[in-house]
């Protein structure tokens, strides 16, 4: 007989138990979602309800047209004021699922009565997800484990900041849907393998499909599942059921990525898709394979087999690789080779590089994002190890792609998070089965008996009788679960599992803050809104972006030509509604190096670019007077390097820094940088603002020259409260013909210089 | 209607010359003999009829390959809407087979053969539907 | 009283409605110097056409020329020679804005001094000579000083009359720079210079000093005399080099050849050209729609065989009215997107007068494109018309849909459904059998 920790009442009925169970699970899932959601709202109640950041401008944009105009409209959508003059064809350059999404439930529940601003939807559409996030997630794990493990792992994915970052309210962008997506997807596939069933690879395929038509990120999807197959046949692992579940979900899932018409033909025709297609035609050859062997049996007539299947392998290798070579099949594009060589988006596509979010990801940032889990993370994978069943397996190659690319790029931090939660709960989900678990072990040979205790029940009980904290460290018990359990293991005693569990709790406590003060502190910024602190401790909002946006808005033609960096694109098209040359849909290098080009030419130069793309207004972010770090001056070399891509005999990084290569923006700032339209735009009449006294950059921390700039083919036309935002008009050709630099100064009464002398002068001789 | 029939009536002769056409061409002829025979009498019919329809779909598949290859692919999206109708019906058909085959009860447990054919019948529906989506 | 003298100009504006396209109200600024009356066959003529003329000396501040940012006058013309500063509204500066409003200028160039509208000109790409040195002619023989030149016009101009004697001139010449908006009207004649000695002996010494000066010789015909400049609003100034080719003494003067002088329809003509009553046309209306239908669409889709359609009207000072207009032979529209993608003849439509039109293909390109007419001739009113019209890829249901080329595909996505049925009904029929055997199996 077992000897017990401590004694359970044991008069309850198992029914009630498993009741009791059920409801205790929903319960927490409920909880678990209220949680998820509510943390997401900091970002409204700190602010208000409005739209964040830059791609969600656009997702917004797109979301008004289509429950405006409907699916057809939005489907043939064809853009004239973004990219100006080339024009966008928005229907097939996007992933529709999340303003379908949007659409859908913007039209339902109107349908039913409930007349919802459109706005709203967007704006709390990624918490609402987030809660099925967790529920998908709750579901997988379920899969590997048990439902404790499941409703841990749920309970971390509601709140772990590397996931909140992208779906804070207001956040309304792709990643709101796809993460859920990502997860039901891969609980569908594993269901579907554990079963062999083709309904749940139905479902997987019908779930990447949405996923194809939501996210850009789907690719990895694509490659994750043919990995994870691959590595089953290798593992000598080959079985009908692998064959049923990936057959069924590559093949309709194929078919059905192709209806999505940014994607297209792309599942057939490019090397990310190509392990896929592989994948599936292995499979079809060792499946007949195992056909033909369960009906002969002769041992020379195996070994040809194998052979035949090898050499029909390489030659199916060789064939894709044929046709790429052929220009069939195209060839990795340049975003992919960047995954592989964190230097290769720097050299040849500085468009890629610059944006922020495809930095390398700092060290810092995996503690920032996700706590503890980051060292449960590990425990959780060796977990997996040990079992090692099919879904094990898929869980460890997840772990070990996902990690590489979240450190090779921060946005994809967003992948590894929900992998880092279902390991993370597992590991701990195993610590505190054994811990709560009352049996002790026997030390010699014995029956175990099944332990009837939810998990909830004693984490209750540990609460109320709080004993006396100690201090243990985590791995070394976490060491002793890497074993298989053939000898009886266990833990003796009462206070054993009770530091133990004390620890747990408090540190899950503590990572309920961090979360918390993460979220509310770091992510749930709006970025259109800025928020600063006075001295006397009083948030001040900065409100510049919104109001400049509004008075392009109210001040300027509707088929005004807005010029802008890249980066306000998307918030021109959705707050000022103006026509824009370039956004944030970075799809045309040659047009933002134009943009690039105009902005760190001369005004001479830049000027007839200017005209020529019917530009009526320059915008650019000046953050030199209150200390905005992420100003234009400060992306401007981005701007230059761009610029320099496409045209490297007119524009030419050094020479926007100094002699001895300080990028400056004082005195000793070189020619070509005092020259450009950039600077000057930012820093004109930035002296006026000083009344004599030393004008101060306070990003850069430079004292400005005593001279400010001059304008003379584009004036003023607006600067906000906070000279965060300044616009300037383009001035049209001259009335007589003259250059603006002439016209300028004959406006302002300056002497001409003459060309012909006018003294008077006697030929008499 | 026409090619339906006609397979369904080769079928017991079709199907190894398929069969055939898929291993490679190297076998010894007293090997794919034995195959022959033992195909011939450990399958059930139901599985024959499985079979047929496989064979019948991999004629199809295969026509319409060779007219892509030969004749033209475009239009694109209908090569890939017909080529892929065939090859997901025969891949689903194939898993049905392998669901429905005795020999692989205990690898599927969990699905009856009941189950197998409403998964099918549910997959190949889904199949079908996006297939016309693409096709025109 | 401000306030009534407006009412009274806009009535006045309203009520004449114009020999000029643009207004009849003409602001003449005088220098006090000069005699009203010795002009007045100039002013008669122009009163004659029905303008409505204000005088003013150089001196007065009244009335004023723009009041609230207003223009006042339709026309003001500035012959004031001989005083060397305008009052504030007639800077070089405000006589540009006046030409940004839309009013058209006719100015007199000194000859003596380096006065403000001297200094002007070059704002128009007019380059004068040192000052005092007047236009000098000593052929053909007259009795005339050799300062007063008889100027013969030239032959086929667009502004001014047809087999125009020559015009009596005395002023200062002066030399164009290449600026495409200027338009000659009457060039010195090939033996005259300008020089600030009209003794025969000083001929080396001229040349001389043109040398030393380092500005080479004004001298031959490609010295201008008077010339007109059309601004790129509309506007239009005209320079002339001598105050005196509008006076009647110039007009009444006979030639040496015994013929009256064309002074005066002279006069008349490049008033009338500069106020904008010639050669001024404008665009009607521009109207653009797909072939086989009369509305115009939002959008275009690539490929589309669209009408372009253009009315154009001249102005008809005799009967006060906008005529059609089908003269223009040169015409062409673009199609561009950065760069013109289509160009091409937009021709004038026999039997509709006014009308040009040009059915093209939209070229296989989606983006905004724009319908440019940009058509500018010397002399004349530019066109100018730009209509912005995106030009999108087909629809969704607009792409071919049933394909012979793809009936196999069809037929083998069909077979596969039909197959699927069958084989469904032949499956479940199967397991009705395969059931009752078990049944029986069973019992």
């Amino acid at each position: 007989m077992a000897t017990k920790a401590y004694t359970l009442p044991t008069d309850i009925p198992t029914e009630t138990v498993t009741n009791i169970r059920s409801l205790l699970r929903i319960v927490s899932l409920a909880l678990i979602s209220a949680a998820a959601i509510s943390s997401r709202l900091f970002a409204v109640v700190n602010f208000e309800s409005i739209i964040h950041e830059f791609d969600p401008w656009f997702n917004y944009r797109a979301t008004r047209l289509l429950a405006a105009k409907g699916f057809y409209a939005f489907w043939n959508w064809f853009d004239p004021t973004a990219w100006y003059p080339l024009g966008r064809v928005v229907g097939g350059t996007i992933y529709p699922g999340l303003m379908a999404t949007s659409g859908v439930i913007y039209n339902v529940l109107h349908a039913l009565n409930l007349p919802v601003d459109i706005r709203n939807i967007c704006v709390l559409l990624a918490p609402g997800f987030s809660a099925l996030t967790a529920w998908s997630t709750y579901m997988f794990t379920k899969e590997l484990k048990d439902e404790s493990a499941g409703l841990l792992a749920a309970a971390f994915i509601g709140i772990v900041p590397g996931y909140i970052s992208r779906s804070v309210a207001g956040s309304y962008d792709n990643e709101a849907i796809a993460i859920f997506l990502l997860m039901f997807t891969f609980f569908c596939w594993i269901k579907a393998l554990k079963l062999g069933s083709a309904f749940f690879g139905t479902l997987a395929a019908l779930f990447y499909f949405y996923m194809v038509a939501a996210w850009g990120g789907y690719a990895f999807i694509t490659n994750m599942i043919p990995l994870h197959a691959l590595t089953l046949i290798l593992m000598g692992r080959f079985s009908s059921r692998l064959y049923v579940a990936y057959s069924s979900w590559y093949a309709i899932g194929t078919l059905a990525s192709m209806q999505v018409p940014f994607v297209g033909f792309q599942p057939v025709r490019t090397s990310e898709h190509m392990a896929a297609l592989g994948v599936f035609g292995l499979l079809q050859i060792i499946a007949f394979s195992e056909l033909v062997r369960s009906h002969v049996s002769s041992k020379q007539f195996q070994t040809l087999l194998y052979a035949s299947v090898i050499g029909m392998g390489v030659l199916g290798f060789s064939g894709i690789v044929g046709l790429t070579y052929k220009g069939w099949i195209a060839p990795w594009t340049g975003r992919f080779y960047s995954l592989w060589d964190t230097g290769y988006a720097k050299k040849y596509i500085p468009i890629i590089a610059s944006v922020s979010e495809h930095q390398p990801t700092a060290w810092p940032s995996f503690f920032m994002d996700l706590h503890i889990l980051i060292f449960l993370f590990p425990a959780g994978v060796v977990m997996c190890f040990s079992k090692l069943r099919d879904e094990h397996i898929f869980v460890i190659l997840y772990s070990v792609v996902a990690s590489y690319f979240a450190g090779v790029m921060v946005r994809l931090m967003l992948t590894l998070t929900p992998v880092v939660c279902v390991s993370a709960a597992v590991a701990l989900s195993s610590l505190l089965d054994t811990y709560i678990d009352p049996t002790e072990p026997v030390l010699e040979e014995g029956e175990s008996a099944e332990s009837e205790a939810t998990p909830q029940d004693p984490t209750k009980k540990v609460k109320k009788t709080t004993p006396p904290s100690n201090s243990g460290s985590f791995g070394e018990y976490l060491a002793r679960f890497t074993g298989n359990t053939d000898k009886p293991r266990g833990i003796f005693g009462v206070s054993n599992r009770l530091i133990v569990l004390f620890n747990t709790f408090g540190m899950l406590v503590f990572f309920v803050i961090h979360c918390t003060w993460v979220t509310s502190n770091a992510y749930s910024s709006p970025s259109v809104v800025l928020a600063s602190t006075g001295a006397d401790g009083n948030a001040h909002i900065i409100d510049d972006f919104r109001e400049a946006y509004y008075w392009l808005r109210q001040n300027t033609p509707e088929d005004t030509v807005v010029m802008s960096w890249w980066d306000y694109g998307y918030q021109i098209a959705g707050m000022a509604n103006r026509t824009t040359l370039v956004d944030n849909n970075t799809w045309n290098n040659t047009h933002i190096a134009t943009v690039g080009k105009a902005m760190s030419s001369p005004e001479e130069v830049a000027y007839p670019i200017l005209r020529k793309h019917d530009v009526d207004y320059v915008l650019i972010i000046f953050g030199g007077l209150i200390g905005y770090s992420g100003d234009d001056i400060n992306k401007f070399l981005w701007m230059v390097r761009i610029a320099q891509g496409v045209w490297p005999d007119e524009i030419q990084e050094p020479n926007y820094f100094t002699k001895t290569g300080e990028y400056r923006v004082d005195d000793r700032a070189s020619e070509t940088m005092k020259n450009s339209l950039m600077y000057k735009m930012s820093y004109y009449r930035f002296n006026e603002l000083f009344g004599g006294q030393q004008a101060v950059d306070r990003v850069r921390g430079q004292q400005m020259p005593k001279e400010g700039p001059v304008l003379d083919y584009i004036e003023e036309a607006f600067t906000s409260e906070n000279w965060i935002v300044r616009i300037y008009q383009v001035r049209k050709e001259d009335l007589l013909g003259r250059d603006l630099k002439v016209a300028n100064a004959f406006e302002q009464g300056r002497k001409r210089k003459k060309t012909k002398p006018p003294v008077r002068r006697r030929a008499l001789a | 209607m026409a090619p339906k029939s006609t397979a369904a009536a080769k079928q017991p002769t079709t199907s190894t010359p398929s069969a055939l056409h898929e291993t490679s061409p190297a076998a010894a002829g007293n090997a794919v003999q034995s195959l022959l025979k033992a195909y011939n009498e450990t399958t059930s019919p139901r599985l024959k009829l499985i079979d047929a329809f496989l064979v019948f779909l991999m004629i199809a598949g295969v026509l319409q390959f060779v007219y892509c290859v030969l004749v033209t692919n475009f239009p694109f999206n209908a090569f890939l809407a017909g080529f892929g109708s065939c090859v997901g019906q025969f891949v689903l058909t194939a898993s049905l087979r392998s669901q429905v085959n005795p020999a692989n009860r205990n690898e599927f447990k969990d699905v009856s053969p009941e189950r197998a054919f409403a998964d099918f019948a549910l997959g190949s529906v889904v199949l079908h539907f996006f297939v016309y989506n693409f096709l025109g | 009283m401000f306030f009534k003298r407006v009412v009274a100009l806009l009535g006045l504006v309203l009520a004449a409605c114009a020999r000029s396209s643009t207004g009849d109200s003409v602001l003449v600024v005088l220098d006090s110097s000069l005699d009203k009356e010795a002009y007045s066959v100039f002013w008669d003529g122009l009163v004659d056409k029905g303008y409505s003329l204000t005088f003013r000396s150089h001196k007065d501040a009244r009335p004023a020329v723009v009041e609230d940012e207003v223009a006042q006058f339709n026309h003001v013309v500035v012959f004031a020679p001989d005083s060397k500063n305008l009052p504030q509204d007639l800077t070089p500066q405000s006589l540009v804005a006046l030409l940004d409003k839309g009013t058209n200028l006719l100015l007199a160039l000194s000859s003596k001094k380096q006065t403000t509208i001297n200094t002007l000109a070059s704002e128009f790409s007019l380059v004068l000579p040192p000052p005092g040195t007047p236009l000098i002619s000593h052929f053909p023989a007259r009795d005339t000083p050799a300062t007063v030149v008889p100027v013969p016009p030239p032959h086929a101009h667009p502004v001014l009359t047809a087999g125009l004697p020559p015009v009596w001139f005395s002023g200062v010449p002066f030399a164009y720079t290449p600026n495409p908006l200027l338009l000659p009207l009457l060039n010195a004649p090939a033996e005259a210079f300008a020089a600030d000695t009209t003794s025969d002996a000083g001929a080396d010494a001229v040349v001389e000093a043109a040398d030393r000066a380092g500005e080479g010789l004004w001298a031959g015909s490609s010295l201008a005399l008077a010339a007109g400049f059309q601004a790129t609003t509309g506007a239009r100034a005209t320079f002339v080099g001598g105050v005196e080719m509008f006076s009647n003494e110039f007009a009444q003067k006979e030639l040496p050849q015994g013929k009256l002088s064309g002074n005066k329809q002279f006069a008349q003509d490049v008033a009338s050209w500069s106020f904008q009553e010639s050669n001024a046309l404008r665009i009607d209306k521009v109207k653009h729609h797909r072939v086989n239908e009369t509305e115009p669409r939002e959008t275009y889709t690539i490929n589309d065989n669209v009408v372009f359609t253009m009315h154009v009207s001249k102005f008809n000072s005799n009967k006060d009215t906008w005529e059609p207009y089908s003269g223009i032979q040169d015409m062409q529209l673009e199609f561009t997107m950065l760069d013109p993608h289509i160009r091409t003849a937009l021709s004038p439509v026999p039997g509709q007068p006014g009308e040009y039109s040009v059915t093209f293909r939209v070229p296989d390109r989606h983006g905004v494109f724009k319908f440019i007419v940009d058509h500018k001739r010397k002399g004349w009113t530019h066109l100018q018309s730009t209509t912005v019209v995106p030009v999108v890829p087909p629809q969704h249901d607009e792409y071919p849909r049933f394909l012979s080329a793809a009936w196999p595909y069809y037929i083998g996505a069909m077979s596969t459904s039909v197959g699927f049925v069958l084989f469904s009904a032949l499956w479940l029929a199967g397991d009705d059998r395969e059931g009752k055997k078990k049944g029986i199996k069973t019992e």
